[in-house]
């Protein structure tokens, strides 16, 4: 390939496959602009990722402001969603196999210290990479 | 996942109320044109429960809430008494980055919502519906219509864009 282009997006976003995965890395360890390039792509995207998740506004959405009552607060909701994100990393890892055409978490685990965003902003759980120095080697 | 489990509308509303209104505000920059968005929103999805078939409930909702967002758009669009959106301006011009406002932290949230406005739409969406509302690529494409390998290259052009504007 000439340049990584947007293979960079799509692997800080873990919608590489594996063979896309050994391309990329492959040409960062011998291009500079790319290898930049991720850094700053990576840079950008937790600048967005970082924007603060709005609250509705009061009133706007009833069913929204009456879960404050009932059994399943906005709080706890987002809790029991991230306890469920933890449970299904954890599986997906473990169930993930070397074959898999999908990205293989528990070697970005292991390669680059990826870990799951539990932040309920973030909406379901990305692996995100925040080293890059690993890629970089 | 619970992708096949249907739904009852005011679970829709209780889930996804809050992150329909955060996908409609990246968008606007603007809460009054959210809150609308929010509520034309649900009473879509209120309609359209009922024929839901069994699928990526994600991509159907976020079709739905894209859809709604566009005809609000050319609703205003439509009415030369109304004021229309600031972004509405910048849907058919290549925005390039604007030299007389300085960005001197990418860290500023209102920095990056600044530089969100000036992306081009359907780089703005895709980068929203992954990074705001926490769609995958596969999500995106089916919300957006558009295939896989469009929305990878859209969020990709956003993010350097972004990153033009924020230097
Ligand atoms: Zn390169």
């Amino acid at each position: 390939m000439s340049h990584a282009g947007d293979l960079i997006s799509a692997y800080l976003d873990g919608e590489l496959t594996r063979p896309e995965i050994e391309q990329l890395k492959a040409h960062l360890s011998s291009c500079g602009r790319c290898a930049a390039e991720i850094q700053e792509v990576q840079l950008v995207r937790s600048a967005v990722r970082s924007l603060p998740m709005l609250e509705l506004p009061a009133g706007l959405v009833p069913e929204a402001d009456a879960e404050m009552v009932p059994l399943r607060r906005n709080k706890g909701f987002w809790v029991g969603a991230a306890a469920a994100v933890v449970a299904l990393v954890i599986a997906v890892a473990a169930l993930v196999t070397p074959s898999s055409p999908s990205i293989a978490i528990d070697e970005l685990n292991s390669r680059y210290g990826a870990r799951a965003s539990l932040d309920p902003a973030f909406g379901p759980a990305k692996v995100v990479v925040p080293d890059l120095e690993g890629v970089l080697d | 996942m619970t992708e096949s489990v249907p739904l009852t509308w005011e679970e829709v509303a209780r889930i996804y109320g809050r992150k329909i209104y955060n996908f409609a505000y990246r968008l606007t920059g603007n809460s009054d044109d959210a809150a609308d968005l929010v509520q034309e929103v649900l009473l879509r999805v209120r309609k359209g429960l009922a024929a839901y078939q069994p699928g990526s409930f994600e991509g159907w909702l976020w079709r739905i809430t894209r859809n709604a967002f566009l005809d609000e758009v050319r609703r205003r669009n439509r009415r030369p008494t109304a004021p229309l959106p600031d972004e509405v301006d910048r849907w058919d011009i290549a925005s390039s980055p604007s030299a007389d406002v300085e960005y001197s932290r990418i860290s500023l949230g209102d920095d990056v919502q600044k530089a969100l406005l000036e992306l081009p739409y359907e780089f703005r969406e895709a980068v929203v519906l992954c990074d705001i509302v926490g769609l995958s690529y596969e999500e995106i494409a089916r919300a957006v219509a558009v295939p896989v390998g469009t929305v990878r290259s859209r969020i990709h052009r956003g993010r350097k864009q972004l990153r033009e504007s924020l230097t």
